[in-house]
């Protein structure tokens, strides 16, 4: 008899937990990250399972109702108002959720694996490709082909390019972003040297941060962990590469990247820069924001930042980067999102319609009014110039006009940068060599390459 | 001769798998199947979103041996769990022997001293990583130093130790008090008769006797000093020159399973760390004999 029910519970035990997991078909292919963020529920026991994880959710495919999952608060109020005048035209509700950049990548991979994701959400260039190659996304091709508001023609090629994979389409470009040079003007004014402008160098620059110095502030900032807002732009302008075109490469140990890299750990070295340390407890735009750096290099997503700050909107503004021997390298280093969908969404018609609204001229116009981005349509960021009243940003609209380069990047993007980031501390610190740091670097980052 | 069992007792027997049923599986689902999917994860190099996994035998664990950064983490993890556990196990069993005496405002100090445990890590990581910080940070301007607490690759685990201290000072004094109060008071005055003075009496009385939970409280310390995790993530960034003096073998594994989706080389990281801990608590199981007095 107690054989009988010990048998009997444990092969209750047994489907309980077999229920409880869904695809535990097989053990191997299911990472644990599946249960703890976002159980792969059979539907009989979706409610259940998706209560206890709703916390760590990151927003699933519900029939009738759209789910929108992107990972930046200060967009949200605009891309709301954007999303409900759709609403009301296709008569579905949508809500956003956001969800910080961090969590946004692990619960979306974990709701990839347990094929719970939101119908639309945000994509980006460090993880497109892994997205596409694994059928995660819905293919939009042949909707952009039979739609009459989206032309891809319209949009920076070099987002349109990076949500393609095998000459599919998997995300319609959302925005662009530019780099440009962010001062304090109460600082320059008090050094007596004049406001950077479309005639600097990086030259110049250099020496302007050395004059801007004094025992209550340093002259520019970098950010250490962030290639994007700082020695990516050098490199490129300089005529040097990070990644080669083929994505085969590291470029790091050209000797123009390393003439790039120099120009920043010589001002390190020159006290022009604060040191790592730091940097690295305080962002160079927490720096720019309490008067204690005159200049820091950002992209045009720091904006609502800057704005809502009352010391950086009273005493701060913003010029072109600097260039090298001509105008025309003048460089910056461009990002832009994408709007994708779950491949296994269940309102795939709904879906589109939204992103196809999203992409439109309309709504990139309006995004661009309402100052969340500069939109990836081309001609349409002319508004987004007047968003905001404290700050000229034609030093940011003018950066569109500058050499774009796409953000470097391969498959496995991140996997290169975090090592590049830390063997980067060498050089700043100046413990070793810059060439040395870059010759190291790229040859680890080719061997990384290799494997991807 | 084949016992009969009563109905009673099969009544007793069905009742009691059905109450403990819910912890089962809870278990199972959350612990248990993990834990062994894990393992399982180690053996294998991963593919994209738990898709075409390889199996590749051990090695992830022939690379593990040979990585720097592993073993670097674990002696960063080790020096943390030095500083934490003892430093914290101490101060607490002090405080405990005080708050147990007759104090006013007794229950005050108890729950000042057990808030930071209610408090989110991470709010505590925010707020100290504001105390700390060398430039702008409350710490170095009242004293006029000028320490890096949190970027001195020297000095930077010691300070994320200290509050781990701080923060599982009133678990571990809530723990103690608890044991206290299992202790007759007549050892004290049979003692005071004899002419003992409050030292003695705490290291002849009350540490023998409330041995056991010292012993429990340094075994759980341990385990979760060795799986620091949320302090560090929340200080320490990838440009921070402490970096690589910092990370702990939780925040490795973090860094490959999520960060870079190597997931498979993640498990074996952590593996590695449930051996160490397992090798840690067999020692102390062992050890207790010599020092533990159950009554």
């Amino acid at each position: 008899m107690k054989k009988k029910v010990i048998a009997i519970l444990l092969s209750a035990v047994t489907v309980m937990s077999l229920i409880g997991c869904g695809s535990a078909a097989s053990v191997a292919e299911a990472p644990q990250a599946t249960e703890e963020a976002a159980p792969a529920a059979t539907e009989e026991a979706a409610p259940a399972a998706t209560e206890e994880a709703a916390p760590e959710s990151i927003g699933e495919s519900v029939e009738g109702e759209l789910s929108v999952t992107i990972w930046d608060e200060g967009q949200r109020p605009g891309l709301q108002q954007i999303v409900d005048e759709w609403s009301a035209q296709s008569g579905i509700k949508a809500t956003i959720q956001v969800v910080d950049w961090n969590n946004y990548w692990t619960l979306l991979e974990a709701g990839a694996t347990g094929g719970e994701l939101p119908d639309v959400f945000w994509m980006h260039s460090n993880v497109a490709q892994k997205y596409m190659e694994n059928d995660q996304l819905m293919d939009l091709t042949d909707r952009i082909a039979g739609s009459d508001k989206i032309d891809l023609g319209n949009y920076y090629e070099g987002i349109v390019n990076l949500y393609q994979s095998e000459g599919k389409q998997y995300a319609v470009p959302k925005d662009i972003d530019t780099i440009a040079l962010w001062y304090n003007k109460t600082i320059f004014d008090e050094m007596g040297v004049a406001y950077p402008d479309d005639t600097w160098t990086w030259d110049d620059f250099a020496a302007a941060a050395a004059k801007l110095t004094n025992d209550d502030h340093w002259g520019y900032a970098i950010a250490p962990g962030n290639n994007q807002e700082g020695y990516y732009n050098t490199i490129y302008s300089m005529g040097g590469y990070v990644i080669s075109d083929d994505k085969k490469t590291s470029g790091m140990d050209d000797p123009n990247s390393i003439k790039a890299m120099k120009l920043f750990t010589d001002m390190i070295a020159a006290g022009s820069c604060p040191d790592l340390a730091t940097v690295s407890e305080t962002a160079p735009n927490e720096l720019l924001c309490a008067g204690k750096v005159a200049m820091s290099i950002n992209g045009s997503w720091m904006l609502a930042g800057y704005r809502d700050n009352e010391y950086a909107a009273a005493n701060c503004d913003v010029a072109v980067l600097p260039f090298t021997n001509s105008p025309d390298d003048r460089v910056s280093i461009y990002n832009g999102l994408g709007w994708a969908a779950a491949a296994n969404t269940k309102n795939p018609d709904a879906a589109w319609s939204l992103i196809e609204y999203l992409g439109s001229k309309e709504a990139q116009l309006k995004q661009a009014e309402l100052g969340v981005t500069m939109s990836a349509y081309k001609g349409t960021s002319d508004a987004w110039v007047n968003s905001v009243q404290c700050f000229d940003l034609n030093g940011h609209m003018k950066m569109l006009d500058a050499k774009l380069v796409f953000r470097p990047y391969s498959r496995d993007t991140t996997v290169w940068e975090d090592m590049m980031i830390e063997k980067l501390q060498d050089a700043w610190t100046g413990d070793k060599p810059v060439d040395e740091v870059c010759k190291d670097i790229a040859a680890t980052m080719n061997e990384d390459l290799a494997e991807e | 001769m084949k016992k009969k069992i009563s109905a009673r007792q099969k009544s007793e027997f069905l009742w009691g798998w059905i109450f403990i049923l819910p912890t089962m599986i809870g278990l199972i689902v959350l612990n248990i199947y993990p834990m062994i999917n894990t393992i399982v994860q180690s053996f294998y190099k991963t593919g994209d979103f738990g898709k075409g996994n390889v199996f590749v035998g051990l090695k992830n664990y022939e690379k593990v041996l040979g990585d720097s950064e592993v073993w670097q983490a674990l002696w960063n993890t080790i020096k943390y769990a030095i500083v934490e556990v003892p430093i914290s196990v101490v101060i607490a069993l002090l405080l405990a022997v005080l708050l147990n005496k007759k104090l006013k405002g007794r229950s005050v100090f108890r729950t000042i001293f057990f808030l930071p445990m209610v408090v989110a890590p991470a709010a505590i990581a925010m707020v100290w990583k504001w105390l700390y910080n060398s430039n702008f940070g409350l710490i170095n301007n009242v004293f006029n130093i000028k320490v890096n607490w949190i970027s001195n690759p020297a000095i930077s685990i010691y300070s994320i130790a200290l509050i781990g201290i701080w923060s599982v000072l009133g678990y571990n004094m809530v723990l103690f008090l608890a044991g206290l109060q299992e202790v007759p008071r007549d050892y004290y005055e049979a003692a005071e008769i004899d002419g003992a003075n409050g030292f003695d009496k705490l290291v002849h009385i009350t540490v023998p006797l409330i041995s056991p939970t010292i012993f429990f409280v340094i075994v759980t310390r341990i385990i979760g000093a060795m799986q620091v995790f949320d302090l560090i993530y929340m200080m320490i960034d990838l440009n921070n020159p402490a970096w690589k003096k910092t990370e702990s073998l939780v925040f490795l594994f973090y860094k490959y399973s999520f960060e870079q989706s190597k997931k498979g080389y993640g498990a074996t990281v952590v593996v590695v760390l449930l051996v160490v801990i397992l090798i840690l608590t067999v020692i102390q199981l062992i050890g207790q004999k010599k020092w533990v007095h159950y009554e």
